[in-house]
């Protein structure tokens, strides 16, 4: 249990200084657990617990992070003072302000229906080796294989001088694979992460012993059958993932406000996005991307932020127009608006800055073999392998995990290595049709300094590009 | 700092007391300072204090690790950790930890940096280099980093080390699509010129001004050392021997093979001094310097103990953290401050051989089709200078580097005489000895 007095001893004492915009105090606590095995062989098993606080001053002219793994009062007044020296020193010339909004009293938890806490090391094990067996039975050759699974239960306690008091518990669950499948001396490998909030169940659904035995099959058959896309301009149709990827890529990092603002700017990038864009055309109009955190048993799943704003859906781009960016309490008050729920920490020892929650192509109104049906030539890709864009996030690359040529609406064979580079509004504005099933993938999103992985899913309902350049 | 040696062997001692037959305890006090910083001012100053103890046991060959963090609890939470154990499936693969009588040569910090008070002042000074070499928006990150260590282990190693450093990152806008980066690492504070990193990074961004489309084709590419360390992150984990036994490796089967040209002698060296310098792996065997690549020839994987055995070799010192992070398997092998010896030209003369080539400052997001065949791109950013027949001409942007790594190493044919240490957020990573590379022939691609 999180200590409600430390917690409020702390943030007393961070609330008595005179100028404090904002105090904030953070306790959190994380008990995590990992398997992973190698060429059928236990590689690692881990398992850790770790607790800590932070406190987050916000003055008129700068802001103090300070945080520590270590929970007591004395620790406490300890970050204070360390936090309000820290905002003290910035000495920030435009004086700091963060959106007003409404103080939330509440808790809110993931249930699980099978507690990830009760199922044995040795169940794990079991689980990793079937996923081995099942691969190792296709008979193809699978020369690299690492499996691994890992999940943790992180139970929170956010207080702040605006009278918030939000308590929270958030299980998640991630399986990873890594397979390099070889034949007639070519390779071609595969790296895929399932992960849900919740419990041992999502595992359960997955039913990843098929899906990998076919996910080796299929990098066997793109090596003994695959050819290469003659260059040219092509329809592309687009599947999930890859519809996924790039509303991740280049809709939702470009959206986020700090990026837009140029916090971000030294490391993952600004965006070509500028504040005045609201409203501007970015593609067709079966371009909308939604952000949306609340989508039940999803890996980017959240209630209330880390700032205490609820969570809800954004609609980034809607109908082919830029409509919302993705906003934590400082960048919304830049902005004139209200924080849209987005910001989201790491674990204690870093500070809460804007992020994505589940991202997403909107589905349209099209059958997945309609899309498919009027492509006379054209490429099926469905996921993908490399993939980059640059950190204005203007120029991505995609190349094909798993692909297909399309002649005359019928599927013709697998296609290997299909590339598309393409600027933003290059991609967005060749949408002509989108399917009506979404289906979201998970991935650990990088940004921050340091490092955060953050937890988000991302996908999309099959969509189809007219006339792109394919390489 | 005996307090930490201490809490490494009373955590050791409690784990053989119940029955652990191999242990390894490493015993972390790290405080870090970061000040944070865009568009010329401060946006927060952060810092993180953390004690904790890495604990690896093995019973038989039953292994498990954990992090203890809530050290009130250590000794309950380590006998834990050994019942879990005895009752784990055994790992076949396991090779044990290394056995000896260790001597270390612990690093001497510079204490100034210890009791560096207020970073701030650093920042606003390389704010001011920036904005006067022309840069109108500046950006980047400083780090003051203290961290000490003790390491006991139940094959002999027990000692301690203590390291301090500062790192600056500067990346300078002069127009919105002209900026340039400059990063500078060290273990002296006195090494430190915080203005002269700013108008580094803001001279480059007057030099990127005005960059029109790239053009695609091939090209010879001069990468600074920024941008060649996000290279070498890629290219030493692949000399790793976890990453050669799973396939992620351009490496397999390569040991005496012609994996770079002539010129590229690439080591793994802990020893010098440098903000990664360290005294000791992650098993606690002392580190050393490791050949890599010895004039393009492949020479070792990287090892720890266990990988050590299953190659039939000794371990390099190697082993890497032994909880599992977010880019390394538990204990797997990983460089820890790679050098790429320099050669013996200077960038004018560099640049005045190239006939047509591009000059890139920075990269960042390198991605694999496939390890195992090392077919990639990355995506230069900050100053992109177009040469022509030996002479910067313009600046381009918007284009990509779509290649094979080992291809790319094949293709080095100048190094330059002076090396930097360069370290950057999650690219530049880990702190890297470079010097400036040309490679020739390159494929440069963009978007449609």
């Amino acid at each position: 249990m999180l200590d409600e007095d430390v917690a409020e001893a702390t943030l007393d004492l961070a609330a008595l200084k005179a100028d404090t915009l904002l105090a904030e105090v953070r306790l959190e606590e994380r008990n995590s657990r990992q398997i992973s095995i190698r060429s059928g062989q236990v590689s690692n098993v881990t398992k850790s617990s770790d607790s800590g606080m932070n406190v987050r001053i916000v003055l008129s002219n700068g802001i103090g992070f300070s945080s520590s793994n270590r929970i007591s009062k004395s620790e406490g007044a300890r970050l204070v003072q360390e936090a309000v020296r820290q905002a003290k020193s910035a000495k920030r010339r435009s004086p700091v302000s963060f959106s007003s909004e409404r103080a939330i009293d509440t808790s809110w938890e993931v249930r699980q229906k099978r507690p990830l806490v009760e199922v044995s090391t040795d169940d794990k094990l079991e689980y990793l080796r079937g996923l081995d067996n099942a691969v190792m039975k296709t008979g193809a050759k699978v020369q690299g294989r690492y499996y691994e699974q890992r999940d943790y239960e992180t139970a929170s306690l956010l207080v702040n001088s605006e009278g918030s008091r939000i308590r929270s518990l958030l299980p998640r669950v991630v399986v990873e694979s890594y397979n390099l499948v070889s034949s007639k001396g070519e390779t071609e490998q595969s790296i895929r992460e399932w992960a849900a909030t919740g419990g041992w169940e999502n595992v359960e659904a997955w039913a990843l012993e098929g899906v990998l035995a076919d996910e080796v099959r299929m990098l066997k058959r793109q090596i003994d059958k695959g050819k290469k896309v003659k260059p040219g301009v092509k329809d592309l149709v687009c599947g999930p993932e890859v519809a996924g990827i790039a509303a991740h890529e280049s809709c939702g990092h470009p959206m986020e406000a700090d990026r837009i603002l140029g916090r971000e700017m030294s490391q993952a990038g600004k965006s070509f996005v500028s504040p005045d864009m609201i409203g501007k055309k970015i593609g067709s109009r079966y371009a909308t991307v939604i952000d949306d955190p609340t989508v039940q048993g999803s890996y980017g799943y959240y209630a209330y932020d880390q700032e205490g704003v609820k969570a809800r859906p954004r609609y980034l781009y809607k109908e082919g127009l830029i409509n919302e960016f993705l906003h934590n309490r400082e960048s919304a008050s830049r902005m004139n608006v209200q924080s849209n729920g987005a910001s989201r920490s790491e674990f204690y020892l870093r500070e809460p800055i804007v992020r994505m929650g589940n991202t997403f192509v909107a589905p349209g109104d099209f059958e997945e073999d309609e899309l498919i049906g009027s492509v006379k030539d054209g490429v099926l890709m469905h996921s993908f392998t490399e993939w980059n864009i640059d950190d204005k996030r203007f120029n991505q690359k995609y190349v094909s995990r798993e692909a297909y040529f399309v002649k005359d609406g019928e599927l013709a064979g697998p296609a290997r290595k299909c590339i598309l580079e393409i600027t933003t509004p290059a991609f967005w504005g060749a949408i002509d049709a989108a399917s009506k099933k979404v289906v979201l993938t998970s991935g650990e999103c990088g940004k921050g300094d340091p490092m955060q992985g953050m937890a988000t899913d991302m996908g999309g309902p099959m969509i189809r590009l007219r006339s792109v350049m394919l390489k | 700092m005996n307090e930490l040696k201490e809490l490494a062997r009373h955590v050791l001692e409690v784990a053989r007391a119940e029955g652990a037959d191999d242990v390894v305890t490493e015993a972390i006090n790290s405080s870090i300072a970061q000040v944070r910083f865009s568009n010329n001012q401060i946006d927060c100053i952060n810092s993180w204090n953390e004690k904790h103890v890495a604990l690896f046991v093995a019973v038989g060959r039953r292994i498990m690790s954990t992090d203890l963090r809530a050290l009130d609890s250590k000794d309950s939470l380590a006998r834990e950790l050994v019942a879990l154990a005895k009752k784990a499936p055994p790992s076949k693969i396991y090779g044990g930890i290394a056995k000896g009588k260790f001597k270390y040569r612990p690093g001497k910090i510079d204490k100034r940096i210890v009791g560096l008070s207020d970073p701030s002042k650093y920042v606003l000074d390389a704010i001011e280099g920036a904005e006067s070499a022309g840069a109108n928006n500046i950006g980047g990150t400083f780090y003051v980093r203290h961290g000490r260590n003790a390491i006991a282990s139940s094959g002999g190693a027990f000692g301690s080390d203590e390291s301090a450093s500062v790192d600056l990152s500067v990346r300078a806008f002069v127009q919105p699509e002209a900026s340039g980066h400059a990063v500078c690492c060290a273990a002296k504070l006195s090494d430190l010129d915080a203005r002269g990193i700013g108008e580094k990074a803001g001279e480059m961004g007057v030099r990127a001004k005005n960059p029109v489309q790239g053009e695609e084709g091939k090209m010879d590419i001069i990468m600074e050392p920024l941008f060649l360390g996000s290279v070498t992150q890629s290219t030493s984990h692949m000399m790793s021997a976890m990453s050669v036994e799973i396939g992620a490796s351009m490496y397999a089967k390569k040991i005496g093979k012609r994996v770079a040209s002539n010129e590229v002698t690439f080591v793994d060296d802990p020893t010098i001094t440098s903000t990664s310098r360290r005294s000791y792996d992650h098993e606690g065997v002392p580190t050393r310097r490791n050949v890599l690549i010895k004039d393009g020839v492949f020479k070792t994987y990287l090892h720890n103990t266990s990988t050590a055995k299953r190659f039939k070799t000794k371990t390099t010192a190697s082993a890497g953290p032994l909880i599992p992070t977010a880019n390394a398997m538990a204990a797997q092998p990983l460089p820890f401050h790679p050098v790429l010896t320099p050669g013996d030209w200077k960038l004018d003369e560099i640049i005045a051989d190239t006939k047509r080539g591009l000059y890139f400052n920075n990269t960042w997001y390198t991605r694999f089709q496939n390890y195992s065949t090392g077919e990639f791109s990355t995506i230069p950013r900050d100053a992109i200078l177009r040469i022509e027949n030996g002479e910067v001409v313009g600046s381009v942007k918007n284009i990509r580097v779509s290649d094979n790594l080992m291809n790319l190493w094949k293709s080095v044919d100048a190094l330059s005489k002076a090396a930097e240490e360069v370290y950057w957020w999650d690219e530049a990573s880990p702190p890297s000895t470079l010097p400036i590379a040309r490679a020739t022939g390159m494929n440069i691609t963009r978007s449609s």
